[in-house]
C-alpha cells in the first residue's frame, strides 16, 4: 500500500486546507486540553517532591519534664535507639531550646527574650525516623513505654509531651488529592470538549468531499480507503495540538520553571529531564487518541459505509 | 449475469411495495431496457442490484454472488464490477475529464501505469480525447455523459447499469450515447438501461421489461416501449 500512502496524506492535507477554520478549532481546543493535562501531570510530580521533602522533615519531638532525673533520660534515649525504626535522636538541653527558639522567631527583637524571668521552654528528645510513613507507630510505642510517662514534660498527659508532623503531611495529601481531583474532572471536560470539535471539523471535512465518496462508493472504493485520509486528518490535527502543548511546556521547563524554583528556594521544585520526556510521550499519545477517537465517533456517525 | 427471484422491497411496510414479487433472468451479453413510469420501481430496482439496498424477500444474483448474503465488506468488490451511468453524470466539478476518470481508478487501488494506458483508451473510445483537460462545466451534457459513461467503463466490468441515461439530454445527442452503450454492449458487456424515453426504446428494438406498481408487467424480446400510454 506504499503507493496510496502518499495519496492519503494528500488528501488529509487538502481537507486540513480547505476547512481550515474547524481544524484550527480543534487544534486549538486539543492543545489547550493537553496543555492543562500537561500542566497537571507536571505539577503532580513537583508536589509529589514537596510532600517527599515534608516527609524527610517528619521527626517526633519529645518533650522532657523539668528536672527530669538524667538516668532516666538516657534510659528512654537507650530504649529509642534501640528501636529499628528510629535513625538518629539528638538530647536539645533548655538552654540550647531557648537559642534555637531566639534564633527561629526572635531575631528582631531579642529584648522580649530578656524579659523572662525563667527559660518556659522544655529540654527534649529529637528523634529522626528512617522511613516518615512509621510514625504513627514509633509514636504509639513511646506512648506505651514506662520510661516517657517518667520523663514527660507533662505527666498528666503524657500524649502532650509528643510533637510530629503527620497532621502537616496529611493535610498536605488531602490538598494535593483535591488539586489531583479538579485537575481530572477539568481535563475530562476538556478531552469532551476537544473530541466534540474532532468530531465537528471531521463532520465538515465528510460533507465537504461528500459528492467524492459517493462515487468513491459507486466506483467500488474499500471502506478502509475512503475511511483512513479523514482517520489521518484527526490525527494530524491533535498532533499538531500536541506538539503545540509540548512546545509550550517545554518554554515553561526551561525558563519559568528555574525562575520558580529560585523564588521559592525553599521548595524543592526540579524536574528531571526524562520526567519531561514522560510527560511530552504521554501527551502525545493522549493526542492521537483523541485525534483517532473524534475521527472515528465522526465517521460512525456521517459516514456509513 | 442477473439473477432476481420473487424480488420484493418494502420500503415502508404497510403501504404498497416498490418491487412486488419480480422474477427477472438477464444474461451475459445482453442488452436490456428497462421501462416503465416514475415511481414503477426502476431505480429501486437499480440499486438493489448495486446493493445499496436489500431486498425484504427474494434472493437476488448478480455475478455469481448472492447479494442477499453478501457480507458488508464485500459490497465494494461487488462494485468493482458494475459500472454505473446516471442522470446527473455525478462528475466532480473540480477535476478534469482524465482527472474524473483516473479518480474511479484511483481509489480502487489501480497503479499509475494501469491510469495512463486504460483512460486515454477509454477516453477514445467514447470520442472525447480532445477534452481531455476539460472541465465538466466546460463540457455539453451529452460529453459529461460520455465522461460519466467512460468512467463507468474504464475498469472494464462485466456489468454495465444505466439510470435515465439521457434523461437530460436532447434526442440528438440522446441518440448517439445509446450508439455508444450499444457498442460498449457488443464488447460483451451486460448493459440494463432505465428509462422512459419512448421513442429510444422503439427504434433500439432490443429486449424490454415493463415495470408498473413494482409489478413486471412484461418482457418481450426486440420490444417497445408500451402501447397504451
Amino acid at each position: 500500500m506504499a503507493i496510496n500512502f502518499g495519496y492519503f496524506v494528500k488528501e488529509s492535507v487538502v481537507s486540513f486546507r480547505r476547512n481550515w477554520v474547524m481544524s484550527l478549532g480543534a487544534i486549538i481546543t486539543i492543545y489547550l486540553s493537553l496543555l492543562l493535562v500537561g500542566v497537571s501531570l507536571g505539577s503532580g510530580m513537583l508536589l509529589g517532591q514537596v510532600i517527599e521533602s515534608f516527609e524527610d522533615k517528619v521527626s517526633v519531638r519529645l518533650f522532657l519534664k523539668d528536672g527530669a532525673p538524667a538516668e532516666q533520660v538516657d534510659a528512654m534515649q537507650a530504649e529509642l535507639l534501640a528501636n529499628e525504626m528510629v535513625d538518629t535522636v539528638v538530647y536539645t538541653t533548655k538552654e540550647q531550646a531557648l537559642e534555637d527558639f531566639k534564633k527561629r522567631l526572635m531575631q528582631d527583637s531579642p529584648e522580649v527574650i530578656e524579659q523572662l524571668a525563667s527559660n518556659p521552654l522544655p529540654a527534649s528528645l529529637d528523634i529522626d525516623l528512617k522511613d516518615p510513613r512509621n510514625v504513627s507507630t514509633v509514636v504509639d510505642q513511646i506512648k506505651a513505654s514506662e520510661n516517657f510517662i517518667a520523663v514527660a514534660d507533662r505527666p498528666d498527659d503524657p500524649s502532650k509531651s509528643l510533637e510530629y508532623g503527620q497532621e502537616v503531611v496529611e493535610k498536605l495529601f488531602t490538598v494535593t488529592a483535591i488539586i489531583r481531583l479538579v485537575s481530572i474532572v477539568f481535563v475530562a471536560m476538556l478531552a469532551v470538549i476537544s473530541l466534540i470539535f474532532i468530531n465537528n471539523a471531521i463532520r465538515i471535512a465528510i460533507y465537504a468531499r461528500r459528492k467524492e465518496i459517493a462515487i468513491m462508493r459507486l466506483v467500488g472504493a474499500s471502506n478502509w480507503f475512503i475511511r483512513t485520509p479523514f482517520l489521518l486528518e484527526g490525527v494530524l490535527e491533535s498532533l499538531v495540538g500536541a506538539l503545540l502543548a509540548i512546545g509550550t511546556l517545554s518554554i515553561l521547563y526551561l525558563y519559568v520553571l528555574p525562575k520558580l524554583s529560585e523564588l521559592m528556594a525553599f521548595l524543592p521544585l526540579t524536574m528531571s529531564s526524562g520526567d519531561a520526556i514522560q510527560v511530552s510521550l504521554v501527551l502525545m499519545f493522549a493526542g492521537i487518541f483523541m485525534g483517532a477517537g473524534g475521527a472515528m465517533f465522526a465517521m460512525r456517525r456521517y459516514l456509513r459505509v | 449475469m442477473i439473477s432476481m427471484r420473487n424480488v420484493s422491497k418494502i420500503y415502508v411496510p404497510n403501504k404498497p411495495p416498490a418491487l412486488d414479487e419480480c422474477t427477472v433472468e438477464i444474461a451475459q451479453g445482453e442488452f436490456v431496457f428497462l421501462v416503465g413510469h416514475s415511481g414503477s420501481g426502476k431505480s429501486t430496482f437499480i440499486r438493489l442490484l448495486l446493493r445499496e439496498l436489500l431486498p425484504t424477500k427474494g434472493q437476488i444474483v448478480v455475478a455469481g454472488q448472492d447479494l442477499t448474503k453478501m457480507k458488508n465488506w464485500k459490497v465494494p468488490f461487488l462494485r468493482r464490477n458494475i459500472g454505473c451511468v446516471f442522470q446527473d453524470f455525478k462528475l466532480l466539478p473540480n477535476k478534469t475529464t482524465y482527472e474524473n476518470i483516473a479518480f474511479a481508478l484511483e481509489v480502487i487501488g489501480r497503479s499509475k501505469h494501469v491510469i495512463r494506458t486504460q483512460v486515454p483508451e477509454v477516453l477514445r473510445l467514447v470520442g472525447l480525447e480532445e477534452k481531455m483537460e476539460s472541465y465538466p462545466d466546460e463540457l455539453s451534457g451529452g460529453e459529461q455523459q460520455r465522461v460519466s459513461i467512460a468512467r463507468a467503463f474504464v475498469n472494464r466490468p462485466p456489468l454495465l447499469l444505466a439510470d435515465e441515461p439521457t434523461g437530460n439530454l436532447d434526442p440528438a445527442t440522446s441518440l448517439g450515447i445509446m450508439s455508444l452503450l450499444n457498442r460498449i454492449n457488443k464488447t460483451g458487456t451486460t448493459v440494463l438501461v432505465a428509462t422512459h424515453d419512448r421513442e429510444m426504446v422503439d427504434s433500439m428494438r432490443k429486449r424490454v421489461i415493463a415495470l408498473e406498481g413494482g409489478k413486471v408487467i412484461r418482457d418481450q424480446d426486440r420490444g417497445v416501449y408500451g402501447y397504451g400510454d
